[in-house]
């Protein structure tokens, strides 16, 4: 039987896309499958009693080293945000290719603080900071402190000690270039830098809750059980400037994409399995059942997919249940799921089947990453009949949408003077729509249609760009389309009715985020890291944590 | 010191403020940061052009055109970039001046290597050849910020480098890694059947 990859058409919904969950091709759990030989090592930790100064933290083989500069300073209560929009944090963190001297050290000291208002250099990789969960941080170090472990209870509420608010990297600020580590053995998955980066400062979260209860009281206090660490992830608060990086990053996107999409394929059309696969399966699906319960959201529009979650997984458990081991068992789980259940469960579902073929999996992983540059250039001799036939077939969605309707053009996105971030503001009510980002591309490719089918059709793209420049971008997406096709969102993406958190919710799923919790239709929290190995017993993994029982 | 990507993002951004168009700054930002990543002046280059103002310089729109005085550099790489692969195009044009050649040159670049073309631009201020083949060194102390009265050929034909009396020398060289054939040899070594039509 052959079965095929999912179509574009199915798969790129902004409201399927929204629905993706983290998986075996997730970004912090091949940096934890890449680096798990590596050493891992508290180098420095030069923190106060009260838990300000810095501390280092390395991870090397053989060949090469990263270290990761923590710096934690004091944060008066009212300059306390969540939002990226803030300007000081509890800790902030920085990436270092290699081992800092000291005059790093302090040059870093003096710039890592204020984030993206300091300058870092060629020798820093990613940057980010990190507030406390107030409640908790204080709450944990009080217990220990007292020779108590703390309310787990509490703890697994939050999922995590600190929160990230972002976390940079390729060239911004002052970073590294990508062409600088691309070539890089140990990096060739997405986002490996930025994973050891948010990695390493979870442990520092640990880190400085047992030193500062320590301190509190050196002849009661005690640490925090392993347990219950390994239960924390660290959270991290995403806005809409990770929204458009999907859409600015079509070919990236495809590999991200298509990587999932194979993995999918290749499952199905698995002609026979055992039993043992089939348990497998049935225990992951168990503990993760038991862990969706911490998945805790004010959001009605999360809450109202996690209560469908829960009531479709119910209906599959059933369906499951009487399911005996046929030819192509995977390939009818499938359908009977993309039948009967909403996109949030088919999704789910579709990351547990991956995690009992590691070997079909794990490969794909490393097909991740894409040189962008050689997608850049326009074939200008294409004529333009093939290019309005491929418009007319790429994105037969888009054609009949109504772009002098207003609710089309709602919204428009621009670039924040104060924050060097993409927003997404109502075209209509407010200010800055002159200056708006090219991510309109539903609307952009309908008008470059319009404008294409204007020209003498056996003419070449050359003779176009002759009369007009203005649609030259989105020419270059709708040839990188042809060759890549999972890399257009095939919604659109200015309507009155577009839901950003689905575009933060891709592109985390990716990330491995869990306990998605929107703030509101623009900002989410979500935790990284809940359940993966401590650093001292990194080695150990096996993949397998993040479907571990959490309490 | 900026990083790559902050040069490209800085060029492409300052671009669209100019009322270049999203595609088109997307270009420039490429190019200078090509420029800068050679260690060429692109992102001081790029500044005079602003500095001088687009509405001062022309596109170069076809190569027939009347006006080609102050011709911008961007639309000058961006015209042999899309219509090079044109045959029509492989011959030589005279034009009056260019402000700021540097920046036309990652686009003539990417024009060469993509439409295997051969540029030779040619002026009193300027002499470059730009080829498909990977090698190219320009030298930044000799850029002027202005060619004059300046031609640009293009072709599709490679010139030979070298003299024929090298090549015979270097021919015969290379013989001597080749085995004498018997006539015995001769027969079987090719490996096929004894006719050569079978």
């Amino acid at each position: 039987m052959k079965v095929d990859l999912r179509k574009p058409e199915f798969v790129m919904k902004l409201d399927r896309l929204g629905s993706f969950h983290q998986s075996k091709l997730s970004f912090l759990r091949s940096f934890i499958r890449e680096f798990k030989d590596w050493d891992f090592q508290t180098k420095e930790f030069n923190l106060d009693n009260e838990g300000y100064g810095h501390a280092i933290y390395t991870v090397q083989n053989r060949h090469k080293q990263y270290s990761l500069i923590c710096f934690s300073n004091y944060l008066d209560e009212s300059d306390r945000s969540d939002r990226v929009i803030a300007t000081k944090w509890d800790a902030s963190f920085v990436l270092f290719d290699g081992a800092p001297s000291k005059k790093d050290i302090e040059r870093l000291q003096s710039n890592v603080p204020l984030q993206e208002q300091g300058r870092v250099s060629q020798k820093e990789l990613c940057l980010s900071r990190a507030n406390k969960s107030v409640r908790i941080f204080e709450h944990v170090v009080k217990h220990l402190s007292e020779g108590k472990q703390p309310d787990t209870k509490l703890l697994y509420d939050v999922g995590y000690l600190y929160r990230t608010t972002a976390v940079y990297g390729s060239g911004k600020f002052g970073l590294a270039d990508r062409i600088k580590i691309q070539n890089r053995d140990e990096i060739k998955g997405p986002f490996r830098l930025e994973m050891m980066l948010v990695y390493l400062a979870r442990q520092f979260t640990f880190d400085i809750v047992n030193h500062v209860a320590h301190h509190r009281c050196p002849e009661k206090a005690i640490t925090l059980h392993d347990d219950i660490a390994r239960n924390l992830g660290i959270g991290n608060s995403t806005g809409l400037g990770m929204a458009p990086f999907i859409v600015n990053h079509p070919a990236l996107l495809n590999q991200w994409i298509v990587a999932k999409e194979s993995a999918l394929k290749a499952i199905r059309s698995i002609a026979l399995i055992n039993e043992i696969e089939k348990k497998s399966f049935q225990n992951y699906l168990t503990f993760i059942q038991e862990n969706i319960k911490y998945w805790k959201t004010d959001s009605e529009y999360q809450i109202k997919k996690n209560k469908q979650l829960l009531k479709d997984l119910e209906n599959f458990q059933k369906y499951f249940n009487n399911l005996s081991l046929g030819e192509y068992f995977w390939n009818s789980v499938y359908q009977w799921v993309e039948k009967n259940t909403q996109a949030e469960c088919c999704e789910f579902i579709v990351s547990l089947m991956m995690e009992v073929y590691p070997e079909i999996v794990e490969p794909l992983s490393y097909e991740m990453s894409i040189n962008e540059e050689e997608y850049f250039d326009i074939d200008t001799s294409r004529p333009i009949y093939e290019i309005s036939q491929l418009i007319e077939n790429q994105y037969t969605w888009l054609l009949n949408i109504n772009f002098d309707k207003k609710d089309n053009i709602f919204n428009f996105w621009y670039y924040s003077k104060n924050k060097q971030e993409p927003r997404l503001s109502d075209r209509f009510s407010e200010e800055g729509a002159d200056l708006e980002l090219p991510l309109a591309i539903a609307r952009d490719i309908q008008n470059l249609y319009q404008e294409l089918k204007l020209m003498d059709l056996k003419d070449d793209l050359g003779s176009y760009l002759l009369k007009s420049q203005r649609y030259r971008h989105i020419l270059r997406r709708v040839l990188i389309c042809e060759k890549l096709p999972y890399s257009e969102i095939q919604d659109n993406t200015i309507s009155k009715s577009v839901i950003p958190v689905d575009m933060l919710r891709l592109k985390l799923s990716f990330f491995g985020a869990t306990r998605f919790d929107p703030r509101s239709d623009r900002w989410v929290r979500i935790t990284m890291y809940q359940g993966a190995p401590l650093m001292r017993e990194i080695h150990q993994s096996n993949d397998s944590w993040s479907y571990k029982k959490i309490a | 010191m900026q990083s790559l990507y902050e040069i490209e993002t800085t060029v492409l951004r300052s671009s669209r403020t100019q009322g270049l168009s999203w595609g088109v700054s997307e270009e420039v930002g490429k190019a200078i940061r090509v420029l800068e990543q050679s260690n060429l002046a692109g992102l001081e280059s790029f500044k005079r052009i602003i500095d001088l103002g687009f509405d001062n310089l022309n596109k170069l729109l076809e190569v027939n055109q009347i006006n080609t005085n102050n011709l911008c550099p961007i639309h000058f790489g961006l015209f042999f970039l899309d219509q090079s692969h044109k045959k029509k195009f492989h011959q030589t044009f005279h034009f009056e001046n260019l402000v700021e050649p540097l920046i036309s040159l990652p686009f003539l670049i990417k024009a060469a290597k993509k439409n295997l073309i051969y540029f030779h631009l040619d002026s009193k201020e300027l002499v470059l050849n730009i080829s498909p083949g990977s090698l190219f060194s320009v030298d930044k102390n000799q850029i002027p910020q202005v060619i004059s009265k300046f031609s640009l050929k293009l072709t599709t034909q490679r010139e030979m480098q070298f003299s024929p009396k090298t090549w015979d020398d270097l021919y015969k060289l290379s013989l001597e890694t080749f085995v004498d054939e018997s006539e015995e040899k001769r027969i079987s070594g090719a490996g096929a059947g004894l006719t050569d039509n079978d």
